[in-house]
């Protein structure tokens, strides 16, 4: 899922400062499941900022509507008919969404309400981590599972670096080393030799690194 | 079990004496299927609590707690209350008792009075207040207190001078000055003794100035000058001249533990608590810095979170706690009073109080020792109903039983403990006409008013003067009649009384209401309580609103009465606002799966599932361990000297014999779920956790016990000479013979209890060194025993363990927390112990032979269990009841109860009383083939659900799951109702019923003045 943090309400504000009637649109997708854009934080922040205006002495009108997807046409679709009757859009959708509605929208003014983060899941409630970096080339099952493209903060192919200490990455004493926790794994299963081999230099073309990525099924186009 | 006369068995039960024992007795036999005859000899119901300001140690309002309990007995189908009546006669046996009632005159017939109070208006004679201890008039018409139970005036024939005032005033022609005292039989199976107990008389003291002087009054008398409702309206002022006292002294022992005056021996047990609460409450009452000084010789503090209210009183509030008994009160000529005492350090001081309360002790009275000799009970040296400690609730009669006060000195919860345990003892060999003499009550059909406008009935309760004394009570009736919605509005003096129950329904048909709104107190207390008046009536009880203006209003805005009558409002627009969005849910009934689980195979968790069994039911017993019998395999006699072994083995052979109960040796708790009712529990082994079974239940005991503390002090384990009470009890079985080749023997109090790290006292410890040293000194006479400690707390009747003692030559030692003894090991055998005299004000030496550490009891460490469970327990480990006065056997969490050492460290007798207790609390489930539950729970909208599962990981109870169709369910019958998963939802997919966005919005809405948005 893509995870999601709402953006702090004084920066929602400041992108709202000369509009005084708005909509805020969430989504069903990641960012409901994420507690970051679903129908629960439409109203929150819906509230937030009235709450906020009012002690600024001015109102704001605001609508709420949370739909399906907002990564899919048929479903911005839905929103066709009132859209422009608003000074301006808040989008709590990951950053697909403002994107796709600013292009069937092009009159309308799009706000993003959260900075988009990472492809990751929930370890417990309220705890998201990151685990893939959508590099294009999948090489998890080389490392059992552990993925050093989205894990370690070099993208090592070909570690621990001498960064490691103790389990942890010299960055922060809260981020594990995942190079650490991979030649851990490798020696309960018996397998550390599979880290004898050198994993060549990834090819970093089908990642953000070969510019912006298409994916076409012809099967499917119609 | 007796088979005589099985065929006459009565299915009905008497309970003599309805004060909050009695009350209990009586609540629980009635809800497990027994008609049940509530006889005191007061007008009302509700004894000594009823009294009282507040209750130690949560400092809640005791009126307010006993009041639910007083309605509900009051109301019950199934309890039958005989006031004014005296127990004549007892005849027959157990099973098939014929009870002879002598029904004293009460002059004004209940059944027609309808509490309109005219009579007392025109009545012109006044007379003392017995109910305000004298500190206050009546009139010869009167009623006890406003929430007296039942509900009806009595003419005090006494002072009744005959003028016939009141006859003329009575339109309901209730009064009969011809009344005569009749006479009644009832036939009932068993018999409950809860007469409790009065207190000491200390006019017999002259010493005190009791009688001599209006300013020294009883701690009793002290209640009533607290109390809202009392005398002085709650305002703190002393007797002699209404003057605002700046200084109060305490004075414990007042008739116990004295044997100088031909008083009580024993201790009261409960007056250091009280006594420090009334110190507590009357610093918050007075205006003006309070000097409060409590002068004892014992803190006794034994409860749980007794030590803490202690310390919190100390360093908290400034009470001053004084060590010494005070010889002389001298009244003098300004309303002061001078004490003379003599303190710790031996000089002579004197100080002069302005009031003194003396904290009288307990005493049997005249009466209650008449009725045990009429019905052959016997009672002990003290007059108290004399139990064995093995059978803490049987007298010595079969078939009549004894809980609260006339068993022995106590406080509320172990009062009440044993009322259970005596509803559960009278009841066991009825079981076969459980339900044969119960009426059920006929509701009427719901009404549906969907679609109907709301019309809203609002009333708001003056609570005495608890709200109408600070608000404005009728401004706020007559706001309410403003608001949308509302049909009428009106005030009540007690909204809760059964009177104005009664006319709520009235107005209710009359003005065809369909959502009623109260404006009072809590609806902790007092919900359900409403909600069953309008149900009586055909209105779904959901469709009702309670604000609380006087717990969240005016007990916290006394000093500002404006602002506390602008906040009713607040509180009533929002109540209102809410009440026209109510709509009705219906009443889930579920079928009860009939069998108990015991968790520990303890004493606790044995009687427990021999209780079970014996009513007739499947008790399934899990003992983590490979035997059965617990802490009590290693204990030796009780404290009254009988021996425990016998006993606990008895019970495991009664256990493994009896068919009913399912006995799991090895084995543990591994995963629970359901709720009351219907609880399904895994069972797996302790040794292969993939060896599972799974049973049902619809109710379980946690009885998982504790265990003594292995001491770090005193080279504890490394010296063979020093022993705790476990190792001395072994020793004592085995004939060690160095016991008694031992010169000196020596025990060391609170060795592990009431320190920094375990602030609790282990109640049991003083008991258990005393009576060990006891034994030693029969082993050897010659022996010298000390015994070191900080105070003594023999409490009840166990002060003539005490007494005796010290007149066996044992010799105590006091020491404080910062000077304990000190030992000193040479070459780990000799021993040199050093402690400070509290007499001699000085060290002194001594080379015990044996010492003996008084260690803490621990409960046993079973966090995952009580997680399986979902069950509190306190910082120290021990389980959470759901309330520390009258529900001491409860968890919050219905179909759940505790009993024995997990709930507090407590002697053998109190463990088998809170055993027998919970199976009577089980009782009410599982006595019964279907129970309603909550209709108040959470409900998932699929098309809204995103399947995210933030439902299934916030849930407490582990009751939502996503289903294969790819949405979140919850199981209605599981639900709490606790409402976390509906306001986590990210997806706004859940609703918790009663309390829907939409309503909770409308609340919120009303208090802002915002126009309805949805």
């Amino acid at each position: 899922m893509i995870v999601a943090d709402r953006k702090p309400l004084s920066e929602i504000l400041d992108m709202i400062t000369d509009r005084d009637k708005i909509l805020i649109m969430g989504c069903k997708g990641c960012v409901t499941v994420c507690n970051v854009g679903g129908v629960k934080e439409v109203q929150i922040l819906s509230s937030s900022l009235k709450i906020a205006r009012k002690k600024e002495g001015r109102s704001l009108t605001v609508d709420q509507i949370t739909i399906e997807r907002q990564c899919d046409p048929e479903y911005i679709e839905q929103v066709k008919a009132t859209i422009n009757d608003y000074d301006a859009v808040i989008s709590m959708a990951c950053g697909v969404g403002p994107q796709f509605l600013s292009e069937a929208y092009p009159q309308q003014k799009f706000f993003p309400a959260v900075n988009t983060k990472f492809f990751g899941g929930a370890t417990s409630h309220g705890i998201w981590e990151e685990r893939c970096a959508g590099c294009g080339t999948c090489v998890i099952h080389y490392f059992d599972g552990l993925c050093p493209v989205a894990r370690c903060s070099k993208s090592l192919m070909n570690g621990p670096c001498g960064g490691s200490s103790k389990g942890y990455c010299e960055i922060s004493k809260e981020v594990p080393c995942i190079w650490d926790m991979i030649v851990k794994k490798k020696m309960e299963q018996g397998r550390l030799d599979d880290l004898l081999c050198f994993t060549p230099a990834k090819n970093w073309r089908t990642s953000r690194d070969g510019g912006p990525r298409k994916s076409v099924r012809e099967e499917l186009a119609i | 079990m007796s088979t005589k006369g099985t065929n006459n068995k009565v299915g009905s039960v008497m309970v003599v004496g309805a004060g909050v024992a009695g009350i209990q007795a009586s609540l629980d036999m009635a809800n497990a299927g027994y008609y049940v005859h509530l006889v005191d000899s007061s007008s009302s119901v509700g004894g000594l609590m009823a009294q009282l300001d507040k209750t130690f140690p949560t400092n809640d309002c005791a009126m307010c707690v006993i009041s639910p309990f007083l309605v509900e007995v009051g109301r019950h189908l199934n309890i039958n209350i005989i006031p004014n009546s005296e127990l004549e006669s007892l005849e027959g046996e157990a099973g098939a008792f014929t009870a002879k009632l002598k029904n004293n005159p009460r002059y004004i017939d209940s059944v027609k009075c309808t509490a309109c109070g005219q009579c007392r208006q025109v009545c012109p004679v006044t007379a003392v207040n017995e109910f305000d201890c004298r500190l206050d008039l009546r009139k010869a018409t009167f009623i006890k207190f406003p929430q007296a139970v039942p509900l009806s005036y009595t003419i005090d024939k006494n002072v009744c001078i005959g003028c016939g005032m009141c006859e003329k005033a009575c339109l309901a022609g209730a009064i009969s000055y011809s009344d005569q005292a009749r006479f009644s039989e009832i036939k009932v199976g068993a018999v409950v003794l809860a007469m409790g107990n009065e207190l000491f008389d200390p006019s017999l003291f002259d010493t005190y100035a009791y009688s001599r002087h209006p300013n020294v009054v009883t701690s009793l008398e002290f209640e009533r000058i607290l109390s809202a409702s009392g005398p002085y309206k709650g305002h703190l002022m002393r007797p002699y001249d209404r003057e605002v006292p700046q200084k109060i002294a305490w004075l414990q022992c007042i008739g116990s533990r004295d044997i100088n005056h031909a008083d009580h021996s024993y201790c009261s047990s409960v007056c250091c608590m009280y006594s420090i609460k009334q110190s507590m409450i009357a610093k918050e009452h007075a205006e003006t810095p309070l000097d409060a000084a409590i002068f004892y010789m014992d803190m006794r503090t034994h409860g749980k979170e007794f030590e803490r209210y202690r310390e919190r009183a100390e360093k908290g509030s400034g009470v001053r706690f004084i060590r010494s008994r005070v010889h002389t009160v001298e009244p003098l000529d300004d309303g002061g009073l001078k004490l003379k005492y003599i303190p710790e350090s031996g000089e002579v001081l004197e100080e002069v109080f302005d009031m003194v309360v003396l904290a009288a002790g307990f005493a049997t009275s005249k009466d209650t020792k008449a009725l045990a000799q009429r019905l052959g009970i016997n009672l002990n040296a003290h007059s108290y109903a004399q139990t064995s400690d093995l059978t803490p609730v049987s007298t010595s009669r079969e078939g009549v039983f004894v809980c609260g006060t006339f068993q022995s000195p106590k406080d509320i919860p172990q009062s009440v403990m044993e009322a259970s345990a005596a509803a559960a003892g009278a009841t066991q060999n009825l079981s076969e006409q459980r339900w044969s003499l119960t009426l059920t009550k006929e509701l009427p059909a719901e009404k549906n008013f969907s679609e109907e406008e709301p019309k809203i009935g609002v009333f708001v309760c003056n609570c005495g003067i608890n709200i109408g004394g600070v608000a404005d009570v009728p401004a706020v009736r007559e706001y309410a009649k403003t608001l949308p919605n509302v049909i009428h509005a009106e005030d009540n003096l007690f909204t809760c009384s059964q009177d104005t129950q009664e006319n709520i329904k009235k107005i209710i048909l009359e003005k065809g209401i369909n959502r009623v709104v109260v404006a009072s107190c809590s609806p902790r207390t007092h919900e359900p309580l409403f909600q069953e008046t309008i149900r009586e009536i055909g209105l779904n009880p959901y469709l009702f609103e309670m604000a609380n203006i006087r717990d969240q209003n005016t007990w916290v805005h006394m000093k500002t009465p404006q602002r506390a009558t602008d906040k009713a409002k607040d509180l009533v627009r929002m109540a209102v606002a809410k009440a026209a969005l109510l709509e009705s849910l219906p009443q889930v009934t579920l079928d009860v799966t009939q069998a108990v689980l015991v968790v520990g195979g303890g004493v606790a968790g044995l009687e427990a599932a021999l209780g079970v069994a014996r009513q007739g039911f499947v008790a399934f017993l899990v003992e983590r361990s490979n035997e059965l019998g617990g802490m009590a395999l290693g204990l030796n006699a009780t404290w009254q000297g009988e021996p425990v072994l016998p006993y606990v083995m008895q019970l495991i052979e009664d256990a493994k014999k009896n068919e009913r109960i399912k006995i799991f040796l090895e084995t543990e708790v591994g995963h629970v779920t359901g709720t009351i009712g219907n609880f399904t529990t895994t069972l797996k082994s302790a040794n292969n956790p993939l060896d599972t079974k799974v049973i049902n239940h619809g109710a379980a005991i946690l009885a998982t016990g504790g265990k003594e503390y292995k001491p770090h002090e005193y080279f504890y384990g490394k010296n063979p000479k020093i022993l705790t009470h476990f190792d001395l009890d072994a020793a004592v079985r085995n004939n060690d013979k160095a016991l008694k080749d031992s010169k000196i023997a020596v025990f060391i109090q609170c060795v592990g209890s009431r320190t920094e790290e375990r602030a609790y006292c282990s109640r049991v410890c003083c008991i258990h060194s005393i009576k060990s040293a006891l034994i030693l000194k029969k082993l050897n006479p010659e022996m010298q025993i000390f015994i070191i400690y900080r105070d003594i707390r023999t409490y009840g009747l166990r002060e003539d363990l005490y007494k005796e003692a010290r007149q066996q030559g044992i010799r105590f030692i006091r020491y404080n927390k910062d000077n304990p003894p000190v030992i000193d090991s040479d070459n780990g055998q000799e021993l040199k112990l050093t402690v400070k005299d509290h007499i001699l004000q000085r060290p002194i030496e001594m080379n015990p032979d044996l010492v003996v550490l008084a260690a803490a009891i621990l409960p046993n460490e079973n966090k995952t269990l009580f997680e399986h469970f979902k069950v509190p327990a306190n910082s120290d480990g021990f389980l959470v009841e759901a309330h520390a006065k009258l529900r001491p056997v409860d968890f919050a969490s219905e179909g759940l109860f505790l009993a024995g050492i997990a709930h507090y460290p407590k002697s053998i007798d109190e463990s088998i009383a809170q055993a027998k207790a919970a199976v009577s609390r089980a009782m009410r489930i599982v006595s019964k083939n279907t129970i309603a539950v909550d209709s108040v729970i959470a409900s998932v909208n699929p098309d809204r659900c995103a399947a995210c599962l933030t439902c299934v990981r916030t849930c407490p109870y582990n009751v939502p799951r996503v289903g294969e169709e790819g949405y979140a369910i919850i199981e209605p019958s599981d639900c709490h109702g606790c409402g976390c998963c509906v306001s986590e939802c990210p997806g706004k997919a859940i609703t918790l019923k009663h309390f829907t966005d939409d309503q909770i919005n409308a609340k919120t809405d009303a208090l802002f003045y915002i126009e309805a948005s949805c």
